[in-house]
């Protein structure tokens, strides 16, 4: 009845900001806790799952229900955080700081702003259509679902830290669970992606490394948090050596080209939900890590690698669009169009103006579940299909109609036409975009033109005309299936049709969602403040 | 707009019979075309325009730098004008037909549903893109309206040939609206605002906007709304998709477009106008060369449907160069350019009536050649003549607007004169080669047994050919052209009426002429030079395939799979560690440990400060 009350009064409070502090139960959510509920409940529901008794896999649906009300209850504890986010304020909130390692300088600082926000939002629908997409999962049920909840932990605790050390932690334990998923429930090559993605995140984890102890060092060596070491005026050299270490890592993470080795092989051999959580928020870090670390903090160092930036945002998106025609297997396909984003999300980054970080900011929610959208879609093509290879796959459409419209959804939502949350992100990237780096701009678009063609040219091939007689049976996508890309379909639409929040005509308050683009717009200003002059 | 949303949302949700589908599009298309009706007689007697704004995306972005750049905004900007009016008749009235001929035509093609759903959503995305004045939402009812063409256009899933043929009509004008996006991005890079009421006053007033980037902008815009016109050489959307996609579709889809980018380059013109006359004088050029090269292309086809599509075009860029032309004076604070939207206007319903007349014809005769039909004028009379009206409408269509905006003893008058000639010769030769001639019996085919189409069917092409005539009529009319832009236009010269009339019957006659003495001969030599052309085409595609295409893919697939082969190198070296480990966790424990101990002992020792003194 407590539980029931307290959920009750939550929701009665989950007005749109700003919340009145007189409303009576208005600050319950906003106790020193949120951020670590957010990264400490599932791992406690891990152990839970791990010392379950599950004598010969008789406990197997009830570990995935345990796993999926996990991320319910994550994404309602978000909800309400996100109704009663400050989206005029500036500073980190719900900060929890609490001291850990004081001899070298590091905290237990987490807090979030409006990227951070928009992140976790991604993640937390991410890890519900990953449980969703995991749901044909016989083997090892116990062990994969622990794995899956460990890294959506890790993938939040690197959002919320707002001390390097922490971050660094996180990010680096993401990649563990998520390269032993690869490893245990992966198809024949699992080991070959398994290492392939131990390698170059790891790569990317030392460059990481190497950046933050560069930034640790200037400041002073006295602290990790994000609040001093990256307040301190820094050299420029030491920002460009940093800010160079950051974009390794970012690279190998989002990935960019030329650090994509690790795309093809994980994408083609884990399990969808794996895919998913890869593909919607493991690797949007990257991005976000550039945004926190790099262009955030070290403003001398980015104007001085934003071509660079620019130049691998580029080659990313033209380079994804070129090869997925040679590829002859669908999920590989799936794997280098789900680069794409990322490309346009490094744009935004690069150009340095206000508006294109906000879109890229929009971009990384955007880019997440598009990209997530379409892996999830190539896979459950070929997985219905029973095979991914183009050469058999033909005339699928009039045989699996839903997971065609659910594919068109895709191919819009990479492209990001109208409708889609992609749409107003890559407006707004291009728009900022144009002026501080035009050629790049250009060349981005130039490369969605190719992305387009080449998704005409394969979809067309699988999707459209006579079916292949010698292809092996065919059946439409299962009611699981329909629910994971359904909601990170039904995601994109919604934050596209409303980025503010629906609103009744005539008002201008939103009803019950605030609007992402309004909460997101708390701490870009600051982030973008030494770019706005320009 | 509203309207037929609903009827997009309630086809998709509830809706699967054919006949409940149809009947839901059409009382969509008829409510949009009733409150239509409805505001232009709101607006008869005024001359402001109706104006409503919703607040869509309103974020801040910055505290200092430019005040146009501390935040961003995109209103739901809704602004309806005399212009915007018509074209929103013309295009209701174009879906309507379509809609109406379908019924009735289209029983046989599958997923009726879906087909009728996607028409109110291309219908609610047209209306969306007419009376939208902020950039950024036309530009996201403009990419929904391409997304609804995409789909009527791919509607036959199954056939090959088809699903074949409509690739191109996502890429290419994806592609070209790229280029509309960027344009709008380089306005926005510079001003700050999207809104197009905000931004004409402020074209020159503000500090930092150049002649060169208005310039970039302005040919950016243009080869954006160049794709949806299909001016050459984007025409291939439009050409490749006319007889492999559904009749309707293809005919509302061509028609409905050139109306909308029509509206929107004239909207969009003062910012060419403010670039300087180079600019100008290049997108002049643009109009001018596909207004010769599409009708030229026609003449050349032997399928009646791409050669309506090309002639349409012909007629669109004529329309679209008198546009242009009317930003063409210092200050255009007194311009014709709305002529051309009324001509476009007037070619969009009888290229609809066109297509529609000629699909049944075709489908009739059971042959999309043109050298096969024939007789239609004894056959089916009603659809032959239907085919004859409209094709005089196109050919027509553009007297009016040039005889109020183009000199005819000019460089300019010279060439679209003779663009006229070629699309009345055109249009003349498509009615002359189907209705006169013999029919030919041919395998599994008995021209006794070709019957004219139902009258309820036939009406429609009657009415949009009927419409379009008005229309003609009216675009010579200068209290029309009044109307439109609310301002006063003095009546030109009879004598150019007259001239610009004459150069399109000289056309008719001269395809009479040569179709009269010798039809076989005539359309052998338009097949004769139509293969030429196809096979120029497909060599140069060969070519582009070869020497850009091919070798960019091979580049990209070599990176790929050299990075993929020096990552093995890196997986080795990885499983070396690994193994190096596994090796190291065997060795006794310790031993190692005393080793360790001795070699970490001599590694201090010799790096310690003052052993080598």
């Amino acid at each position: 009845m407590i539980a029931l009350h307290v959920a009750v009064a939550a929701v009665l409070t989950a007005s749109p900001t700003p919340v009145p502090v007189s409303v009576p139960g208005s600050g319950i959510f906003q106790s020193s806790l949120l951020l670590s509920l957010l990264i400490w409940a599932p791992v406690l529901v891990a152990v839970v799952i791990a010392v379950l008794p599950n004598p010969r896999g008789r406990f197997d649906t009830l570990m995935k229900q345990i796993a999926f009300f996990t991320n319910i209850g994550l994404l309602f504890i978000l909800w309400i955080a996100y109704n009663q986010f400050e989206s005029f304020l500036g500073t980190m909130q719900f900060e929890e700081n609490v001291p850990w390692l004081s001899r070298i300088g590091a905290v237990y600082h987490l807090g979030i702003d409006g990227p951070g926000l928009v992140m976790l939002i991604l993640s937390s629908v991410v890890g519900l259509a990953s449980v969703l997409a995991s749901w044909g999962i016989r083997e090892r049920v116990r062990t994969y679902f622990c794995l899956l909840l460990i890294s959506e932990a890790c993938i939040n605790g690197a959002i919320v830290a707002h001390d390097m050390f922490v971050l660094l932690l996180f990010w680096g334990a993401a990649t563990i669970p998520i390269g032993l998923l690869v490893l245990g429930w992966g198809g024949p090559r699992r080991e070959s992606a398994a290492w392939r993605l131990l390698g170059y995140w790891g790569l990317g984890t030392v460059a990481l490394l190497g950046a933050i102890l560069a930034l640790y060092a200037a400041a002073g060596g006295n602290s990790f948090d994000m609040d001093v070491a990256l307040r301190v005026p820094v050299s420029p050299r030491v920002q460009f050596v940093a800010g160079l270490a950051v974009i390794v890592a970012a690279a190998t993470r989002l990935p960019l080209f030329p650090f994509q080795g690790w795309v093809r092989d994980v994408y083609s051999q884990a399990p969808v939900g794996v895919c998913i959580v890869v593909a919607g928020s493991a690797t949007r870090l990257g991005a976000y890590v550039l945004l926190r670390l790099f262009i955030g903090a070290e403003p001398s160092g980015a104007q001085l690698l934003s071509p660079l930036l620019a130049l691998l945002a580029a080659a990313t998106v033209i380079y994804a669009g070129l090869v997925v025609l040679q590829m002859t297997d669908l999920r590989r396909v799936g794997a280098y169009l789900a680069m794409v984003p990322g490309g346009v999300t490094v744009l935004g980054l690069a150009a340095l103006s206000p508006l294109a970080i906000g879109g890229s900011v929009l971009s990384l929610f955007s880019g997440g579940l598009a990209g997530a959208l379409m892996v999830g879609v190539c896979a459950t093509l070929a997985e219905r299909a029973q095979t991914g290879n183009l050469q058999v796959l033909k005339g699928l459409a009039p045989r699996m109609p839903s997971l065609t419209w659910i594919t068109i959804f895709a191919v819009l939502g990479l492209l990001g036409l109208p409708l889609m949350a992609s749409f107003p992100a890559e407006m707004m990237t291009f728009f900022g975009a144009v002026k501080n780096q035009p050629l790049a701009a250009f060349a981005v678009a130039f490369g969605l033109a190719i992305v387009a063609a080449s998704l005409v040219v394969i979809f067309h091939r699988i999707l459209f005309g006579t079916p292949n007689p010698d292809a092996p049976g065919v059946s439409d996508a299962s009611a699981g299936e329909k629910w994971f890309l359904g909601i990170l379909a039904g995601s994109l639409l919604w934050v596209g049709m409303f980025p503010g929040g629906p609103k009744l005509p005539g008002t201008d308050t939103p009803i019950f969602d605030p609007g992402l683009v309004t909460s997101m717009a708390a701490g870009i200003t600051e982030m973008a403040a030494p770019y706005a002059a320009k | 707009m509203l309207t037929p949303l609903a009827m997009f949302l309630l086809a998709i949700t509830g809706v699967r019979t054919r006949r409940s589908a149809s009947n839901l599009a059409m009382f969509g298309a008829l409510a949009s075309l009733a409150l239509t009706l409805l505001i232009g007689w709101g607006l008869a007697r005024k001359s402001a325009p109706f104006l409503v704004s919703w607040p869509y995306l309103n974020l801040p972005v910055a505290f200092s730098g430019p005040i146009n750049f501390q935040s961003f905004g995109i209103d739901i900007l809704l602004r309806v004008d005399h212009v915007t009016v018509a074209a929103l008749v013309a295009v209701e009235l174009c879906v309507l037909g379509a809609l109406g001929w379908h019924r009735f035509m289209g029983r046989v093609e599958p997923g009726a549903a879906r087909f009728h759903a996607l028409v109110s959503l291309f219908l609610f995305a047209c209306i969306g893109v007419l009376v939208s004045y902020d950039l950024a939402e036309l530009l996201a009812f403009w990419g929904l309206a391409g997304v609804a063409t995409y789909l009527l256009l791919a509607h036959r899933w199954s056939v090959d040939g088809a699903a074949r043929s409509t690739r191109i009509a996502l890429a290419l004008p994806f592609l070209t609206d790229l280029f509309l996006l960027c344009g709008i991005a380089v306005v926005y890079s510079r001003y700050g605002v999207v809104n197009l009421t905000a931004l004409v006053p402020i074209l020159h007033t503000t500090p930092g906007a150049t002649v060169k980037a208005l310039a970039i902008a302005a040919v950016m815009l243009f080869v954006g709304v160049g794709g949806r016109l299909a001016l050459w050489p984007v025409h291939l959307w439009v050409t490749r998709t006319a007889v492999d996609a559904p009749a309707a579709a293809s005919a509302v889809t061509q028609a409905a477009w050139s109306v909308v980018a029509i509206v929107v380059l004239y909207r969009l013109m003062p910012i060419a106008g403010e670039s300087n006359s180079q600019t100008l004088r290049a997108l002049l050029y643009a109009c001018a060369a596909t207004a010769i090269i599409a009708p030229l292309l026609a003449l050349a086809s032997s399928e009646p449907r791409r050669a309506i599509a090309l002639l349409g075009i012909a007629a669109t860029a004529v329309a679209a160069a008198v546009v242009v032309r009317g930003f063409d004076t210092v200050g255009f604070t007194f311009t014709f350019a709305v002529a051309g939207v009324a001509c476009a206007l007037a070619a969009a319903l009888a290229r609809v009536a066109g297509i529609l007349a000629a699909s049944a014809i075709a489908a009739a005769m059971r042959t999309d050649d043109l050298a096969e039909m024939g007789d239609a004028w004894r056959r089916m009379r009603g659809s032959a003549i239907a085919l004859f009206i409209s094709g005089l409408v196109l050919g027509m269509s553009a007297s009016g607007a040039l005889a109020y905006s183009v000199p005819s003893g000019s460089k300019l008058g010279l060439v679209l004169g003779e663009a006229v000639l070629l699309i009345a010769v055109g249009s003349a030769r498509i009615f002359l080669a189907i209705a006169i001639g013999p029919l030919r019996r041919r395998r599994a085919f008995e021209p006794d047994r070709v019957r004219d189409i139902s009258a309820a069917a036939l009406s429609w092409p009657y009415l949009l050919a009927f419409a379009g005539a008005v229309l003609v009529v009216a675009s010579m009319v200068h209290g029309w052209l009044g109307f439109l832009d609310g301002r006063t236009h003095p009546a030109p010269n009879p004598i150019g009426y007259v001239l610009w009339i004459a150069v399109a019957l000289v056309g008719f006659a001269a395809a009479a002429i040569a179709f009269r003495a010798n039809k076989d001969g005539a359309v052998r030599a338009s097949s004769q030079l139509g293969r030429a052309v196809d096979r120029s085409v497909w060599r140069a595609q060969g070519w582009a395939g070869r020497f850009m295409v091919g070798p960019a893919v091979g580049i990209a697939a070599g990176a790929d799979e050299w990075s993929f082969v020096r990552d093995d190198a890196l997986a080795v070296s990885a499983v070396g560690t690994g193994r190096l480990a596994a090796l190291a966790s065997r060795v006794p424990v310790v031993p190692a440990v005393i080793i360790l101990a001795v070699l970490l002992a001599i590694t201090l020792g010799l790096i310690s400060p003052g052993v080598f003194r």
